[in-house]
């Protein structure tokens, strides 16, 4: 045990003086979820605020007084009319306007007589915006109208309102976020962690091959095993960091960034209480492991850094798809994910910060990810004794 | 003492392509045997892919023979790495050190895996530091030192433990003749303390310098095995690096 500390001191001094592990490590995992609810809110927020402002180019044909009024007193205020014998099409293909509206030239004996008027709406589709802002206006001066219609006709307003819809949330606002949002949780933190612990383990065993230090760690009278658990718990380490410091950014995130609607502010803050931490913590150590002995055992062959990064990188597909596959909806935590890494991880972290975590398949799933650290383990050791694959 | 008796090591490599692959087993080393003693320096010398690296590495307990033995200083290997590893300092161009890491550090680390008591450790590390001259960079990063530098840690990590058995494998490669030197002394000083020694080198004065005894490996076999002196009486050609060419290629 003495020997495994000292060991670990030694790689994790190491791991630790070498500028792009702690940018990796730890100066991005900090700042990325600030930054990007930070970066998130505000890029939204100037969007929002751009589009509101932009002026639409608004063609009118046959456009009643009223409407032209409404449309004056609204930000879309650059209108030209026209006699309605143009090419919309043309028109907003080069640019003069974005949209068009063609009242028919009847409209108001159709008002008059209560009768049913077609609008025809020159646009196009992908102008969600402009698009969006038109149906908001032209929704409005359709409630106007109805309103005139209803007083014209003397029917009292609560006639023409046969029903009202009322909910009553029965689940809290805290397992409605948490079941919605957490799944996003582990997404990140687990990407970092497998970002950390591939370097980590990349450096401790490839490089070490490559700047010819393996040899001479393995003339020292250490058990090959000591050796490289060593590399292990620190690489696991070099993982587990990252997503605590992921989970602290989001907290200070939550803490310091204004502008989160209160709600969520709330839910997000009860959820991630002492209690959700740390078991979700408890996870990722078993994981953060298995992770390790995983690469560890994938890279021991390799004999330079780019061989080690190509024998490991397509394994973040076997991580990516449960963990989207967490997210979809249907996939639940029951008895049959419970065993199954990362997918386990990805639906039990939404369990813990919903509040609905069954305890039972909690220490299920944690006794399965020890089960599958031990084996990536034991399987990292049989490849790290190989003498052709590590002195290579 | 070192006692090696018909050690050899099969290493399996897998040819061809696709499906069509064909196990192939390579003996490295074969049936080798030799004997080093205490006081004596012990050159073990071959062209490159003889099977030096892998006889060095099974004595030192780095990999495992695939048959025979070797008793290092009364420990069979057989009995257990760690042991033999305690015993020996070991050296070679594939022994390098830690960048991240300064020459305090380095033997920090060595040191303590190897269990030294403080007191001893220290005295042995200041000693080794004066008189390699290691004193004035021993807060420097390995990583950016010369070569002579790190050279010196090497050294000087290989002796902290101050063991009875010392490999060297090409000590004093690429450096200049002062530090070159300093080294060649301290391998004399460890046959004078009795220690048992096993140099090699493609310097040829160098061997003339300090071999006792000499054994030649060719295509994993031994080629000649008996003292130095036996060797250059028996000499053909002009100087040694001639007749160390001239057995190679008629064996």
């Amino acid at each position: 045990m003495r020997d495994l500390f000292i060991i670990i001191k030694k790689e994790l001094t190491e791991l630790l003086r070498d500028k792009k592990t702690i940018i990796n490590s730890i100066v991005l995992p900090t700042l990325l979820i600030p930054i990007l609810m930070f970066g998130g809110i505000k890029v939204s927020q100037m969007i929002q605020e751009n589009n509101q402002q932009k002026k639409v180019k608004l063609g009118l044909v046959n456009a009643p007084e009223d409407f032209v009024k409404l449309v004056a007193n609204d930000t879309l205020n650059k209108v030209t009319t026209y006699d309605g014998t143009e090419d919309f099409k043309a028109l907003i293909n080069d640019g003069t306007m974005q949209s068009a509206l063609v009242f028919p030239k009847d409209w108001q004996q159709k008002m008059d007589s209560l009768d049913v008027a077609e609008v025809l709406v020159h646009r196009n589709g992908t102008k969600d915006n402009v698009n969006g802002r038109i149906s908001k206006l032209m929704e409005v001066y359709n409630t106007q109208l109805k309103e005139e219609r209803i007083s014209k006709l003397q029917i009292p307003v609560e006639k023409m309102t046969p029903m009202i819809q009322t909910y009553k949330e029965t689940g809290e606002q805290k397992e409605l976020i948490g079941k919605r949002v957490g799944g996003f949780i582990p997404y990140i933190f687990i990407l970092t962690m497998w970002g950390g612990c591939l370097l980590a383990a990349i450096d401790l065993v490839t490089g070490e091959k490559e700047r010819k230090t393996i040899e001479t760690t393995l003339s020292l009278p250490v058990s090959k095993f000591s050796v490289l658990m060593g590399k292990a718990v620190v690489a696991s380490l070099l993982g587990f960091i990252p997503a605590l410091l992921n989970l602290t950014g989001l907290i200070i995130g939550l803490n310091f960034i204004d502008d989160i609607p209160d709600t969520f502010k709330v839910a997000l803050t009860e959820m991630l209480n002492p209690q959700s931490i740390i078991m979700i913590l408890l996870l990722l150590i078993p994981f953060s492991l298995f992770l390790a002995g995983l690469i560890i055992s994938l890279v021991a062959g390799a004999s330079t850094f780019k061989e080690a990064q190509s024998k490991a990188s397509p394994i973040i597909i076997l991580i990516i798809i449960p963990l989207v596959m967490a997210l979809m909806p249907g996939i639940e935590f029951t008895w049959a994910t419970v065993f199954i890494p990362v997918l386990n991880i990805g639906l039990g972290v939404k369990e813990i910060m919903a509040g609905t975590i069954n305890i039972g398949m909690y220490a299920a799933m944690l006794v399965s990810l020890v089960t599958f650290a031990i084996a990536a383990i034991y399987f990292s050791y049989k490849k790290f004794s190989d003498e052709s694959a590590i002195l290579s | 003492m070192i006692q090696i008796n018909n050690l050899t090591k099969s290493f399996t490599t897998k040819t061809g392509k696709g499906f069509k692959k064909e196990t192939v087993i390579v003996n490295a080393v074969n049936d080798v045997s030799f004997e080093c003693k205490p006081g004596r320096i012990f050159s073990l010398l071959g062209p490159n892919g003889a099977g030096k690296t892998t006889t060095l590495r099974m004595i030192a307990g780095i990999i495992n023979p695939t048959s025979g033995n070797a008793v290092v200083d009364n420990v069979d290997i057989s009995q257990g790495n760690d042991e033999v590893k305690k015993r020996i300092g070991f050296l070679t161009g594939s022994t390098g050190l830690y960048e991240r890491l300064n020459p305090d550090e380095t033997l920090d680390f060595f040191g303590k895996l190897y269990k030294l008591p403080e007191p001893q450790y220290t005295e042995r590390k200041e000693y080794l530091f004066e008189k390699l001259g290691i004193n004035e960079f021993r807060k420097k990063r390995m990583g950016q030192m010369s070569t002579g530098m790190k050279q010196k840690v090497s050294i000087a990590r290989t002796l902290i433990h101050d063991p009875e058995v010392l490999i060297f494998d090409e000590p004093t490669s690429g450096l200049d003749v002062i530090t070159a030197d300093s080294i060649i002394e301290l391998i004399r000083e460890s046959k004078e303390n009795n220690k048992t020694v096993i140099f090699s080198s493609h310097i040829m004065s160098e061997v003339d310098l300090l071999c006792d005894d000499l054994a030649i490996i060719s295509k994993g076999n031994i080629i000649f095995n008996d003292s130095f002196d036996n060797f250059k009486k028996e000499m053909k050609a002009d100087n040694l690096t001639q007749e160390f060419i001239n057995r190679v290629k008629e064996a």
